[in-house]
């Protein structure tokens, strides 16, 4: 938790510092201080050189490692036309049919009690999710934005939770308008979203 | 010595923060786009690190505008911590 503070703090410092150093007009006959120097010796610019490069290799490495362990087939979420209310999807489900996928998406065809079962295992990791509202007739997306930007899927977590069968592993997502998000979550400050609702039609 | 020390650590300690927001988007958080500027103004951050030992005057100035993008994602982040006190 500590380090939003050390961000925040080294940022008000290289703002203040940058700004003076950038702006400052320095005088011919004044020497380069420890806090404003001109430059710096051959040796200290070589060390520099490979810290700087280090650094860039390692975060470099990293990125590339981490990127490999968090990237995830994207899901198609199909939830009934009119249906507000929470979404949740149980993964891991014995006895239930896996999630089928098409054109290499996972395709989740959400019942309208808003609770999805399935043996398949829940994946984790970056992709873009798309949701849909579907009927008989036809199929439209739901909009996905930040708030005020009218987006209709709010909420979106992951779990895991024990219960009597083991350890149940759970995604949950909002479908409705932010108002209806909003109301529902001050509403139900005890555990909004650990039980599916029932849809509002 | 000292704007590389500063600007090194400034980059490394807001990049690694930020990135670790952005990570919150694998389990479902959704990525606020200031979080990608402010990314870009830490890696400039680094690169004025580095200049600094050359040239502390030039690296100063992309170190100023590196910080300023950065704020883009900080200041609104820290009125609105600042408000919830």
């Amino acid at each position: 938790m500590i380090l939003p503070y050390l961000a925040t703090t080294l940022l008000i410092l290289v703002t203040a510092y940058s700004a003076v150093a950038s702006f400052r007009q320095p005088r011919e006959s004044s020497a380069p201080t420890w806090i404003f120097p001109n430059g710096t010796k051959r040796s200290v610019q070589r060390g520099a050189g490979i810290c700087t490069l280090a650094l860039f290799l390692g975060v470099a490495t990293w990125l590339a490692i981490d990127a490999r362990h968090s990237i995830r087939r994207s899901s198609r979420f199909f939830i009934p036309e009119g249906y507000v209310g929470w979404v949740r999807v149980e993964f891991q489900v014995n006895g239930t049919p896996v999630v089928p996928v098409e054109e290499g998406e996972y395709r989740f065809k959400v019942p309208p009690s808003g609770l999805l079962r399935t043996s398949s295992p829940e994946e984790f990791g970056w992709a873009k999710d798309h949701f849909f509202y579907y009927s008989e007739k036809a199929t439209r997306m739901l909009p996905e934005t930040g708030p005020g930007g009218g987006g209709l899927v709010w909420g979106k977590i992951n779990g895991e939770e024990s219960g009597s069968q083991g350890k149940k592993k759970y995604e949950e997502f909002f479908i409705g308008t932010e108002q209806q998000f909003g109301e529902q979550t001050t509403g139900n400050q005890t555990g909004a979203s650990s039980v599916p609702q029932t849809p509002a039609k | 010595m000292t704007p590389f020390l500063l600007y090194l650590a400034a980059g490394a300690a807001t990049g690694f923060h930020v990135y670790t927001l952005l990570m919150l988007a694998v389990v479902g958080a959704p990525v606020n786009p200031l979080e990608l500027v402010s990314l870009l103004g830490s890696l400039c951050l680094l690169v004025a690190a580095y200049w600094s030992v050359f040239n502390p005057h030039a690296a100063a100035r992309l170190a100023l505008v590196a910080a300023l993008a950065m704020w883009c994602f900080y200041g609104p982040a820290l009125a609105r911590a600042v408000g919830r006190l």
